[in-house]
C-alpha cells in the first residue's frame, strides 16, 4: 500500500516548491512530483508593447538570483529579432560577465549543498558557518570566490546585481585598460581558488557516495547507489556562453520544443497519508490534508523532443565534454568541474579584449516582427528568451527558465530514493524557482513601529 | 574591495508597483556626488545574497537599507527601524535565507538602519511598473533622511 507525503516548502534553495511523493512501505518513493507554487507573474505580457531596450531591463527584474543571465538572454533575443550584429569586444565583455556569474552562483550553491554531506572520515554533517576548521578556511574560500565573481561582475555589468552595461546593439561602455588589468589580477587569483575549492567539494561529494547511510530527522536512511538516476536525456547551447538564432550553426531548435499543461502532467488530488514531525524544517505536511499538484503546479512542463530534459552543468558537460555520470552527486560533481573553466574564460577574454575597440553597433535595425531566440547557459542551465520585435517595440516575448525545465525531469529522477533523501535529489539541481515578490511585514499586529513614524 | 564605509541599499522589484521604491532612491542618490567612501547600490532583489553577505566588517562600518514596510500607517510615511525591530522570518530571500539572518551577523560590528515607507500598492504577483503618486512623493523626504544619516550636507538636506 503506498503512502502519499508532502515537503513544502522545500528548503536551501531559490523560491518556493513543494514535493508531493508517493512512497512503499519501505519509505522508496513510487512516484515524485516537484512542483514550482511560485505564482504565476506574466513578464510576458507585461513586455508586449514595450521598446526593445527596456524589455530586457524588465527582465532581469524577475529573478535576483541570476540577473545577468535574463539580461544577457533578453538583450540577444531582441538583437536575434531585429538582426542586429554585436561588436567582438562587447561580445568579450558578456562573456566576462557570464563567466563572473556563474563562479559566483557555483560558490553560493557549495553553501547551500554542504549542509547535507559529511566531513570525510566522519559522522558530523558540515556547517558552513561553522568557525572550527577545515570548514571555516572552505567558507572563506567560498566568501572570496564570490566576492571575485561579483567585483568582475559589477566592473564589467557596471552594477552590483541588475547589470547596467549591456544594451541592445552591444554594450553602453567598453571597460579601461585598468579595469581590464583589475579583472585579469581577480580572474587570475580565483583560478588558483577555484581549482582549490573544487578539489575539495568533489571529495566531499565522493566521499557521500560512499557512505551507507545519511541522518536525517534523527534516522539513519540508507543512501542508495543509484541517488537521483533519470533517463531524460539532456539539453544545453554550449559550455559555457550560449546559441541564438543568429549563428550560423545554432544548437537550440525552437520546433524541438512543446509544452503541456501542469494538469496532464502532474498527480491528481491526493490524500495525505504519513507525516514525519521530525523532518526538518518543522517536519513534513500533517497527515489528513489534501494535496493536489496538477492544480498546484504555477509552471508549464517543456518538451524537448517530447520529453522533459535536463538542463545545466551536467547537460553541459555530457553535451559538450564526454562527460557521463548520473545521478544527484554526479551533476554536483560536474558542478564543480564547471568552476575552473570560469575563472579560465575570464583569463581568456579579458586578454583578447581591446579596451579602445567599440562596443556598440554603427546600425541598430527596428526589426520587422521576425522570431528571434537566444540561449543562454546559465549556471543553473540554459534560459531561452524569445521575442519578436517590430518597429523598435516589442511585439511578443517568453522566457524558458532554466528550473522549467528541470522541475519535471527532477520529478522523475526521485523514484527509487528514500523519501527522506529527496531534498538532496532537488538541491543538486541548485533550483532557481523565480521568486521576486519582496515585502517586509514588521509586526502582524502593526503595533511596535506606529511609535516610530518619522514623517 | 567590494563594499566601501557607508553602503546604502535600495531594496525591492520595480515589476511590482511601489515595491520598486528602493531602486528609485538609489537613482535619485546616484545623480548627486556622493563622497568616495559612500556606495548607493540598487538592491534590487538580490540584497541579501549579493550584498549582505559580501560585506567585510573590517571595512564597512555603516549600512543603511530602503525598503517598503508595511506598518499600517498611511501610503508614503517613513518610519525608521532597526534590525532589533524585525522578527526573524518576516522576509524571505529567494535562496530561503532569512533577510534578518545575515544582517544579524552584521549588527554588531556594522551600524545598520532601516528606512521603511508605507505602500500603498504592491501588485505581487502581477506586474505593474510605476510608483503610486503618494510613495513618489515620499522620495525626497527619504533623500533626505538618508543624506542627514549618513552626514552629507550640500545645503539641502536640513531636516525640519
Amino acid at each position: 500500500m503506498s503512502k502519499v507525503v508532502e515537503i513544502s516548502p522545500t528548503t536551501r534553495h531559490e523560491g518556493h516548491s513543494k514535493l508531493v511523493l508517493k512512497v512503499n512501505d519501505e519509505g522508496i518513493v513510487e512516484r515524485g512530483d516537484w512542483l514550482s507554487i511560485t505564482p504565476v507573474r506574466g513578464v510576458e505580457k507585461l513586455a508586449v508593447g514595450k521598446t526593445m531596450h527596456q524589455v530586457p531591463k524588465i527582465a532581469s527584474r524577475v529573478c535576483g538570483i541570476c540577473p545577468i543571465a535574463h539580461t544577457l538572454a533578453a538583450t540577444e533575443a531582441m538583437e536575434a529579432s531585429i538582426g542586429c550584429e554585436v561588436p567582438e569586444d562587447a561580445m568579450l565583455l558578456r562573456y566576462i560577465l557570464q563567466c563572473a556569474n556563474r563562479l559566483h552562483s557555483h560558490a553560493l550553491h557549495n553553501i547551500l549543498s554542504l549542509p547535507d554531506m559529511y566531513l570525510p572520515g566522519t559522522d558530523t554533517k558540515i556547517n558552513p558557518f561553522s568557525p572550527e576548521e577545515p570548514v571555516r578556511s572552505v567558507a572563506l574560500r567560498i566568501q572570496r570566490l564570490r566576492e571575485i565573481g561579483q567585483t568582475i561582475g559589477e566592473i564589467v555589468g557596471g552594477e552590483a546585481v541588475h547589470p547596467s552595461n549591456p544594451r541592445v546593439g552591444g554594450m553602453y561602455k567598453n571597460i579601461s585598460p585598468l579595469a581590464k588589468q583589475k579583472v585579469y589580477d581577480l580572474a587570475k587569483e580565483g583560478r588558483k581558488l577555484a581549482h582549490e575549492q573544487s578539489e575539495f567539494m568533489i571529495a566531499v561529494f565522493r566521499n557521500f557516495q560512499k557512505r551507507d547511510w545519511a541522518e536525517v530527522a534523527g534516522r539513519q536512511v540508507p543512501i542508495p547507489k543509484d541517488l537521483g538516476y533519470h533517463n531524460q536525456g539532456y539539453m544545453a547551447a554550449a559550455p559555457i556562453y550560449g546559441s541564438s538564432s543568429l549563428d550560423e550553426h545554432p544548437t537550440w531548435f525552437p520546433e524541438r520544443w512543446t509544452e503541456v499543461r501542469p494538469w496532464d502532467w502532474y498527480m491528481g488530488e491526493e490524500e495525505i497519508t504519513l507525516e514525519d514531525k521530525d523532518y526538518p524544517v518543522g517536519g513534513t505536511t500533517p497527515a489528513g490534508e489534501k494535496a493536489w499538484p496538477q492544480m498546484q503546479a504555477c509552471t508549464g512542463v517543456p518538451l524537448y523532443d517530447g520529453q522533459p530534459v535536463e538542463v545545466g552543468p551536467r547537460a553541459r558537460l555530457v553535451t559538450f565534454k564526454n562527460y557521463d555520470e548520473k545521478g544527484a552527486i554526479g551533476l554536483q560533481i560536474a558542478r564543480q568541474m564547471e568552476y575552473e573553466a570560469t575563472c579560465y574564460g575570464m583569463i581568456e577574454a579579458v586578454d583578447a579584449l581591446d579596451c579602445s575597440g567599440k562596443v556598440i553597433a554603427d546600425e541598430i535595425p527596428q526589426g520587422d516582427g521576425t522570431l528571434g531566440w537566444a540561449a543562454n547557459e546559465a549556471p543553473r542551465g540554459c534560459d531561452v528568451h524569445l521575442a519578436k520585435v517590430k518597429d523598435g517595440k516589442v511585439r511578443w516575448f517568453s522566457m524558458l527558465v532554466p528550473t522549467t525545465w528541470n522541475f519535471p525531469t527532477c520529478s522523475r529522477a526521485l523514484a527509487g530514493a528514500p523519501w527522506e533523501l529527496a531534498e538532496v535529489i532537488v538541491r543538486a539541481y541548485d533550483p532557481c524557482v523565480s521568486c521576486a515578490t519582496h515585502m517586509l511585514v514588521v509586526d502582524e499586529d502593526k503595533r511596535i513601529v506606529a511609535q516610530k513614524l518619522l514623517e | 574591495m567590494l563594499y566601501p564605509e557607508i553602503v546604502i541599499v535600495g531594496c525591492g522589484n520595480p515589476l511590482f508597483a511601489d515595491d520598486g521604491l528602493g531602486p528609485a532612491v538609489i537613482e535619485e542618490l546616484n545623480r548627486l556626488q556622493l563622497p568616495d567612501n559612500i556606495k548607493a547600490v540598487d538592491g534590487g532583489l538580490g540584497a541579501p545574497h549579493f550584498i549582505f553577505t559580501l560585506i567585510d566588517q573590517a571595512v564597512t562600518k555603516k549600512i543603511v537599507i530602503i525598503d517598503i514596510v508595511d506598518f499600517g500607517a498611511e501610503p508614503g510615511s517613513l518610519t525608521k527601524l532597526a534590525v532589533e525591530d524585525l522578527p526573524p522570518g518576516s522576509y524571505r530571500d529567494a535562496h530561503s535565507w532569512d533577510l534578518t539572518e545575515p544582517l544579524q551577523r552584521l549588527k554588531d560590528s556594522v551600524e545598520i538602519t532601516i528606512y521603511g515607507v508605507q505602500p500603498k500598492r504592491v501588485t505581487a504577483p502581477d506586474m505593474e511598473i510605476g510608483l503610486s503618486e503618494e510613495v513618489q512623493k515620499a522620495i525626497p523626504k527619504v533623500v533626505q533622511h538618508v543624506l542627514t544619516e549618513i552626514g552629507v550636507d550640500y545645503g539641502a538636506t536640513i531636516v525640519s
